[in-house]
């Protein structure tokens, strides 16, 4: 037990490395005045990538049991659901004839 | 009155302790609420006719700054379990006086955890002073009044969370000496709550400052 935390602490300061790193990436990207599209994916990216590392190893969600997984799951597809299903009400301009043009207020 | 049950033995059917599988029930229904607050964000700037620059509305910088104390604090949260789990009775230092220094370094990280909480706050407070002096309000645009209410309820959350930590540093504490497995117990599910606010923040940063 003792071996094991001692070993964790070190990964936790590894893992609190690459958040900062990360931090610094993201907030370096955005001033890189990249396209629109370009600049929400990859701030997207690089956040879901920041969380993913602290409920990995800091909420210890790796391996986790299947009691915690599956409620998670559940949580995650509902959220997708929500957004997609708010989503919907610009459906008319989003994927209506002007496609690209339904992006232009939030890429341009 | 009895205690909880299972809060130490990991119950067979579920395969966990009651306690963590509690909390992250709580999560899963925190997720939706800051998940509609994001989907009405995205939904709400898609319809826009017109959008501020969030970058020159807000502060990168200070954002950026709270951004790394958040992280900080999570790390000395882990930490702060960390020093009691590895000193555990049965663990090969988990002896009176192991228990004693795991309880002294418990104190120091959870302290550090607490510190950052009211940087956190102070900074946010500071911003926030900030708009109203240049008579920014919820009520100016709608990504004000976004900005407000997830940066307010996210820092609801941070107050919550320290109330706990405070209870855990100080009184609570003494669970330690009495029951050192379940307050270790305790402080993993704090740590858990503690790390989602932190996760929560990951998302606020980029895309109410930077995006």
């Amino acid at each position: 037990m003792t071996h094991d935390v001692a070993v964790q602490v070190r990964k936790y300061l590894i893992v609190f490395a690459a958040l900062l790193a990360l931090t610094v990436i993201t907030v370096g990207v955005s001033y890189l005045q990249l396209p629109r599209v370009e600049t929400v994916t990859l701030a997207l990216v690089i956040a879901t990538a920041k969380a993913s590392l602290v409920a990995m190893f800091f909420m210890h969600l790796k391996g986790e049991r299947p009691m915690v997984m599956w409620p998670l799951s559940l949580t995650a597809f509902l959220f997708v659901a929500m957004l997609g299903f708010l989503l919907m009400s610009e459906a008319d301009h989003l994927f209506g004839t002007k496609f690209g043009d339904a992006f232009q207020n939030i890429f341009d | 009155m009895g205690t909880l049950p299972y809060t130490t033995d990991v119950r067979p059917d579920t395969g966990l302790t009651n306690p963590k599988l509690g909390i992250w029930l709580f999560l899963a229904s925190e997720v939706m609420l800051f998940g509609a607050l994001f989907s009405s964000y995205v939904l709400l700037r898609i319809g826009a006719l017109e959008w501020p620059d969030q970058s020159s509305v807000v502060s990168v910088p200070f954002g950026a700054f709270n951004t790394v104390v958040l992280i900080a604090s999570s790390v000395t949260m882990v930490l702060a379990w960390a020093s009691l789990a590895s000193r555990l009775p049965g663990a090969r230092r988990g002896d009176a006086q192991a228990q004693a220094a795991g309880l002294g370094r418990y104190r120091l990280f959870m302290g550090l955890t607490l510190l950052a909480g009211a940087i956190f706050l102070v900074v946010k407070a500071f911003e926030y002073s900030d708009k109203f002096s240049h008579h920014l309000y919820p009520s100016t645009n709608v990504f004000l009044g976004l900005y407000f209410t997830m940066t307010g309820l996210h820092a609801l959350h941070v107050i919550i969370g320290m109330i706990v930590n405070a209870y855990l540093w100080g009184p609570g504490a003494r669970m330690w000496r009495s029951e050192p497995e379940r307050f270790t117990n305790r402080i993993e599910v704090a740590g858990i709550y503690w790390h989602f606010v932190d996760v929560v923040w990951i998302f606020l940063f980029p895309v109410l400052y930077l995006l």
